[in-house]
């Protein structure tokens, strides 16, 4: 079997009905999507499998034998966020971040899609991916963000006390 | 200072938007066992006989561990605080919960460790089970703990956490009425998305690193150290990165068994529980008894609180003691009372131990509290803004457990919250504030009552 993973195309070992999620991280040790339920209820697992987001955990390799698989890896990278990374940077859309890659991988399929932006719409795609952390506010305002691209700037990360040079954090973009 | 009203980028965001992040599941370690458990099927039992060795002799099995590999067999969560140990880390002569861990197997896939963990002989003889609190007390109530149905070991090996403050006979005396109300939240399951995962590398110099998802580093290192009975510098622990804990991964779940394994077996270890365990095996938020009586005035002053809590501590102690400690001190919740007799339980049922939740042990008084003080309005046909604004906590005031407080928050709170709902207020409700009490919200009752904020 092969799969072509992120633009790169794999040979795979596995066995024909290991699931897709162990083939990733087991097989192939890409672990952004993760094993929250490994049973169809959380999103954790999802990944775009020719460009439509599925559950990782719920498909038999061999049923997506030749098929191109787009992984968060594969949106973009810290030098380089895709629109819907930046988005859910800048609106704190992550908290402990373990939801974050199938909740991004839903919301660029929405976009990607034509979604609407418009907050039900949102919260209908999003509505089988769980996040324990943030209440999914800021999660439906990144996607809404992203869809209005009206990401917001670096700029909003400036002291709103008067001070005039932004603060220095390491690891945030610039 | 610059950071102080400022919008921060989250230091970990990048990485977790890009894929990054390595959380436990993530690290990748050639070679490595994984676990699984041997998990009893009944609420209370008795071990009758227990046999790994059929287990052992299975292809791709490399280390079982039961109790008898334990150097520490029982170490408490809170043993660091001078509380003593109840629990053992397996269980040996019985078990008392459903899920209980009995014996745990390394083997080279989890399918392999899941057919030797089928493959291992328990016979258990079982026996009744609690599972109400308000049984607990019964004297024909299973005997559920060692200690009995209840802990018995607070200061002065006192039975129970109990506050005395003031005459509460007076205030029930002088009250109008007495309102009462009763309040059982109910268990709820942390459910953090990854669940409880670990893996245990040994090293060439003889340490072991822990690659660990707890919420309480330090505190879990303790944990593992007394078990195994080595010195902390034995342990490297790695962690900081936790997929969701809210409080569940406190209690040190998985790093004991997976480092026992690691030295048994000498091979790197990793186990990550299935979503199935986290929901019936992990520990939850307790569920809470709570009964209040309060003597109140006609016009809203509560003169006097008498409350009784039984909390849920399932079946061992863990941090449940600490937990109910916390509820004591805040039983009165925001609010001043200047007459208080609370007596509180750590009740053990044949329940999964619960353990810490958002707001530990205080979540739930303050539950019990905000309803009745709207049982409290609605019996006396007031508005329960103002009767929470009238017995607010203010500066001087004292809490249950005799702090003064210096910068109470509930006057402003309430107000907000009022402004938030459009709730109108009469004027000399609208202008107060948290400074200290007099004139008409000193009164009789509180007269003598208050601290000075100096001394604090
Ligand atoms: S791991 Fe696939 S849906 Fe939860
Ligand atoms: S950010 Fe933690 S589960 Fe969503």
């Amino acid at each position: 079997m092969r799969l072509t993973v992120n633009g790169i195309e794999r040979g795979i070992e596995s066995a024909p009905l290991t699931p897709l999620l162990y083939v990733l991280r087991e097989e192939l040790g890409i672990t952004s999507p993760k094993a929250g339920c490994q049973q169809g209820g959380c999103g954790a697992c999802t990944v775009l499998v020719d460009g439509e987001a599925r559950r990782a955990c719920l498909l038999a390799v061999a049923a997506v034998d030749g098929a191109e698989i787009t992984t968060v890896e594969g949106l973009g990278a810290p030098e380089a966020l895709s629109a819907i990374q930046t988005a859910f940077h800048e609106h704190y859309a992550a908290q402990c971040g373990f939801c974050t890659s199938g909740m991004l991988i839903a919301a660029h399929a929405y976009l990607e899609h034509g979604g609407s932006g418009e907050r039900e719409s949102i919260q209908e795609t999003l509505s089988g991916h769980v996040c324990r952390c943030t209440g999914y506010v800021k999660i439906i305002d990144a996607v809404a963000a992203a869809a209005g691209g009206e990401i917001t700037s670096r700029q909003k990360w400036l002291p709103q006390t008067g001070e005039e040079s932004p603060v220095e954090v390491p690891g945030a973009p610039a | 200072m610059k950071a102080v009203g400022a919008r921060l980028p989250r230091y970990d965001g990048v990485a977790h938007v890009t894929g990054r992040t390595t959380f436990v599941d993530d690290v990748r370690v050639p070679g490595t066992l994984w676990v699984k458990a041997l998990r009893s099927p009944a609420h209370n039992a008795d071990i009758k006989r227990l046999d790994t060795s059929k287990a052992e002799a299975m292809e791709g099995v490399h280390a079982i561990i039961t109790w008898q590999d334990v150097p520490l067999l029982e170490y408490g969560h809170l043993s660091a605080l001078g509380i003593p140990a109840d629990e053992p880390l397996l269980a040996k002569d019985e078990v008392r919960y459903k899920g209980q861990p009995i014996a745990v197997v390394a083997a080279e896939d989890e399918t392999k460790a899941q057919l030797a963990v089928e493959a291992i002989e328990l016979d258990l003889e079982e026996k009744p089970a609690l599972f109400d609190v308000r049984k607990a007390f019964d004297s024909d109530a299973p005997v559920v703990h060692q200690w009995g149905n209840w802990y018995t070991h607070f200061e002065d090996e006192m039975d129970r956490r109990q506050i005395r403050k003031g005459s509460i006979q007076e205030a029930f005396d002088k009250a109008d009425v007495i309102v009462q109300g009763v309040y059982r939240p109910a268990a709820i399951e942390h459910v953090p998305l990854e669940t409880q995962v670990c893996q245990v590398v040994p090293e060439a110099d003889g340490r072991l690193t822990i690659y660990s998802c707890t919420q309480a580093l330090y505190f879990s290192m303790g944990v593992v150290a007394a078990h195994l009975q080595v010195p902390l510098n034995r342990l490297k622990f790695v962690g900081g990165t936790v997929g969701g804990g809210f409080g569940g991964k406190v209690d040190t779940a998985t790093e004991t068994m997976c480092s026992l394994l690691a030295l048994k077996s000498g091979k790197p270890i990793k186990w990550r529980w299935t979503r199935e365990e986290e929901f019936l095996c992990s520990s939850t938020r307790a569920p809470w008894h709570m009964e209040i009586a309060d003597a109140v005035t006609k016009d809203g002053w509560i003169l006097g609180r008498k409350m009784l809590t039984l909390h849920d501590s399932g079946a061992y102690s863990r941090f449940s003691p600490y937990g109910l400690t916390k509820h004591s001190f805040h039983h009165t919740g925001a609010y001043t009372i200047p007459n208080l007799e609370f007596d509180g339980y750590v009740v053990y049922t044949n329940r999964v131990p619960t353990t810490a939740m958002r707001g530990f042990g205080v979540t739930s008084v303050s539950f019990a509290v905000e309803t009745h003080m709207n049982r409290i309005a609605k019996e006396l046909g007031l508005d329960p803004f103002e009767i929470r604004l009238k017995n607010a906590n203010r500066i001087g005031d004292t809490s249950p457990n005799g702090i003064v407080y210096t910068d109470p928050s509930t006057v402003p709170t309430i107000l907000a919250v009022a402004d938030e709902l459009g709730h109108e207020l009469p004027a000399d409700y609208r202008t107060m504030s948290s400074e200290k009490r007099e004139g008409e919200l000193l009164p009789e009752h509180l007269v003598g009552q208050l601290g000075n904020p100096e001394d604090h």
